[in-house]
């Protein structure tokens, strides 16, 4: 201990005697981590898998079965329609699953004075807060997927529209109907909203109250993101008959498939749904069956922010760099004090005692890059942020993140100093005490 | 001065002047393909709109009653809101749309000449709906036929953009044909409408009405030159006189649109311009750093050729020339890396090849930075003065 508080002072002592090349050094390596610091951050976010326990589970089915006939078109559509989600859920093999789209509308508590306020809505069905670990902090979910006036608000949304969470029972105004709550959720966030990637809205909040799905379509509401039509009915009419029976497309899908068996098999049950619908000659398209996994799930619907991936590559050779300059310079620092190097040695310090003293070079080299890098990364998310909105949302920094970080810099530093300290430490003592 | 005796000298110090080189080159990588994708996104947010950008206003609109959401109510409040906007002194023409151009998202469908669905067939198409007086506010030209009139409305016509007329119809027979969205009565000028439709200008104009509003719909408000901003402070409350259960989006002008619509281009291309910028501070520190430190070392050895007769211009001569030596072994390799640089980057981006003359210019911009950052530790290894660097010898 001694020892280390003695190499500390040293390491201070030697800082203090060349203060400009030491922190041009600690300039240079502080941007490099920096812009790397920053950059990590928003891929972190952006790349990160939401459900650990259970993403690799959960499964986006796609069926080619547009009732148009067309040879070439061999990839399903991006969104499914009310017949594909029924006939996709006909099977028994997945432990939970899923339809479900998102939608917008106007709410209120009924005789209040407050005017109506903008929500956000997912319609879907019972299984979605299982499948993607929403938890509960009051009620429960719809008992069947029938359709039924009950909706389950976010924590959120239950602050905003009564100042409380436990709203069991109460009612709410959406649109013009009457709903009763019947569930309220936890503050649950996902991030990236992988559910709802291929609308591009993967890091968006996720919604505030949730909607039956046999509701919506009884009631006429439909996605407000995505939606095609591939007849000629007229949606605006009868939407409780058309756009169950019509071909309007707006709804994603999710299965979990617990076990590689299961998701042969549902695989298999794909291929057979397809075989029969084309035997009935409701399937006129090439077969385009797809099971995309989560985690695949951006790539698939080609909705990667190409933006942050080239950054991420440029940022990458940057912290090289620095790297690379930070350890030149300091190669220069080391060889101008390689003569005390050599008069240490020479009164007898053993190499590893001088190894001692380049780790406590290392630490505060580490520390001191590390608190001038954290400062430089909020300054470039800031400008981040700026240049490309979409990104506003990713720049959360967790404890295990700035540890890991902290775990960089230190290396940083101990790579920028390893092979400079080294080269001095081993210099002929003779010839430089000669000098 | 011989170019023998400075590679040898660098040579002996192998270890620095590799690390030197390797970040020079990858600077000038960097440098290069960021100018690449600046200059990419700069030809994007330039090519023409076919809009006034200045002077029109986008008053996006969702009526927060179902009942208004639908028809007639519907038409009745879109005449009455624009008969109210219409009388705001400094608006010179308005109109609903069911979408607005430069604006991704909305209804699209395919059109295709009937008969022909094989070979005319486009998959993704902008339909848009709007009042007749849409050409007006988007300020459309007439290029064929006539343009859509009041006793048109909800009937089977059409008017296409001159983009997508040309692709339906190559021989130029586009009056009077029959496509799957109606009869063709009419083209107008381009305007860009949705980047990312099968092509930017293309664009159905039809003469319906909007059978419900669940998305809500637009106002379009063209204005006087200059009046922009004070129309736009005064439409909400004017909006809200006519009619208090519609929800008010955020007043946007179209330049403000066409922003947007190539903000991630522009925001990617500035941040790498600062991520350059800050990449040559550093190869300038660097090479100030180095000449420093150098001209220290070297201190005895200039002080000897000094000595024996060397000018100060000359030993400066010599120190600037290691630098640049340094310098464009650094750069060439640089090249490569660029030429690297750029094949993973188009990789993940649409990018185009780099012109060739932007690599010489890389390296110039490259090599005048370093200068200028060595002129000073230079001019300081000039002054010392013979007697001092000697002395120990």
């Amino acid at each position: 201990m001694q020892n280390f508080s003695y190499y500390l002072r040293l390491s201070l002592h030697n800082i203090k005697r060349a203060p400009l090349p030491y922190a041009l050094t600690l300039m240079i390596l502080s941007i490099g981590l920096g812009v790397f610091f920053s950059n990590a951050t928003l891929y972190y976010w952006m790349n990160r898998d939401p459900l650990s326990e259970q993403s690799h589970m959960l499964f986006f089915p796609r069926i080619n079965a547009v009732e148009q006939a067309c040879d070439s078109c061999l990839t399903p559509l991006r969104v499914l329609s009310y017949k594909d989600v029924q006939k996709l859920s006909s099977s028994a093999i997945p432990s939970a699953q899923a339809g479900m789209f998102q939608s917008g509308g106007y709410a209120r508590v009924p005789n209040t004075q407050n005017g109506p306020t903008p929500v956000t809505i997912r319609v879907t069905q019972r299984d979605f807060f299982t499948l993607f670990n929403a938890p509960f902090l009051h009620g429960q979910t719809w008992a069947d997927n029938e359709a039924r006036m009950e909706l389950i608000l976010h924590y959120n949304a239950a602050l905003k529209f009564f100042g409380r969470t436990d709203v069991l029972g109460q009612q709410l105004l959406l649109d013009g109907e009457l709903y009763t709550i019947v569930g309220v959720l936890e503050n649950w966030q996902m991030l990236p909203k992988l559910y709802d990637v291929n609308n591009g809205l993967a890091i968006t909040p996720v919604e505030e109250i949730y909607l039956p799905w046999e509701t919506a379509y009884n009631l006429g509401i439909k996605s407000n993101s995505t939606t095609q039509s591939r007849d000629s009915r007229n949606y605006n009419e009868n939407f409780a008959v058309n756009g169950r029976e019509g071909e309007f497309y707006q709804a994603q899908f999710w299965v979990r498939l617990d076990t590689p068996a299961q998701q042969a098999a549902y695989r298999q049950f794909m291929d057979n749904l397809v075989a029969s619908e084309k035997e009935a000659g409701r399937h006129p398209r090439p077969n385009g069956n797809l099971l995309h996994n989560m985690l695949d799930i951006a790539e698939a619907f080609n909705e990667r922010n190409r933006q942050l991936d080239a950054f991420a590559m440029v940022s990458v050779l940057f912290l090289l760099v620095c790297l690379f300059n930070a350890s030149h310079l300091s190669l220069n620092r080391y060889m101008a004090s390689q003569f005390e190097f050599s008069l240490r040695r020479a009164l007898g310090a053993s190499r590893l005692q001088l190894q001692g003293q380049l780790l406590t070079d290392v630490l505060v080299n580490g520390v001191l890059a590390f608190i001038l890098a954290l400062l430089f990364a909020v300054l470039m998310l800031l400008l981040i942020n700026q240049l490309l909105p979409a990104t506003s949302a990713l720049n959360n920094w967790q404890p295990g993140l700035i540890l890991l970080m902290f775990g960089v810099a230190l290396l940083a530093s101990y790579l920028v100093t390893v092979y400079p300290a080294w080269r001095a430490s081993y210099s002929p003592l003779n010839q430089q005490l000669k000098a | 001065m011989s170019f023998t005796l400075l590679i040898k000298s660098l040579l002996r110090r192998k270890v620095i002047t590799a690390l030197l080189l390797v970040q020079l080159a990858l600077t000038l990588a960097l440098i290069a393909n960021s100018a690449v994708l600046a200059w990419q996104a700069r030809q994007l947010a330039n090519q023409p709109t076919g809009l006034t950008l200045s002077n029109l206003l986008r008053v996006p609109i969702k009526p927060t009653l179902p009942e208004l959401r639908s028809q007639p109510a519907l038409g009745d409040l879109m005449e009455r809101q624009l008969s109210a906007i219409r009388a705001v002194p400094g608006v010179v023409s308005a109109s609903w749309m069911n979408q607005t151009p430069l604006l991704f998202g909305g209804m699209n469908g395919n059109i295709f000449v009937i008969d022909k669905q094989d070979t005319t067939n486009i998959g993704m198409v902008p339909y848009q709906l709007g009042s007749v007086s849409m050409r007006e506010t988007l300020g459309l030209t007439l290029l064929q036929g006539r343009w859509l009139e009041e006793t048109d409305v909800d009937t089977e016509v059409i008017v296409l953009s001159e983009q997508l007329s040309k692709q339906l119809f190559p021989d130029g027979e586009v009056l009077g044909q029959q496509t799957s969205a109606g009869r063709v009565i009419g083209v107008v000028s381009d305007v860009l409408t949705q980047r990312y439709a099968d092509h930017q200008n293309y664009a159905i104009y039809l003469p319906w009405n909007m059978q419900s509003a669940d998305y809500g719909y637009q106002l379009l408000v063209k204005i006087e030159p200059g009046q922009l901003d004070r129309v736009r402070e005064q439409l909400p409350a004017v909006l809200k006189a006519v009619e208090l259960e519609v929800d008010i989006g955020t007043l946007q002008s179209f330049a403000e649109l066409h922003r947007t619509l190539f903000r991630s281009e522009t925001g990617l291309a500035a941040l790498l311009a600062v991520l350059s910028g800050l990449m040559l501070l550093v190869a300038m520190i660097s090479a100030y750093s180095h000449a420093l430190f150098h001209g220290v070392q070297q201190q005895k050895e200039i002080g000897i050729k000094r000595a024996l007769g060397a000018s100060r211009p000359r030993i400066m001569l010599e120190v600037l020339t290691e630098s640049w030596l340094t310098t464009l072994t650094g750069a060439a390799a640089g090249v490569l890396l660029a030429l690297l640089l750029q094949q993973q980057l188009s990789k993940v981006l649409s990018m185009p090849a780099l012109p060739w003359y932007l690599l010489p210019l890389t390296v110039l911009l490259l090599l005048l930075c370093v200068s200028l950052a060595t002129w000073y530790p230079a001019r300081l290894a000039t002054r010392v003065s013979p007697a001092t660097a000697t002395k120990t010898l």
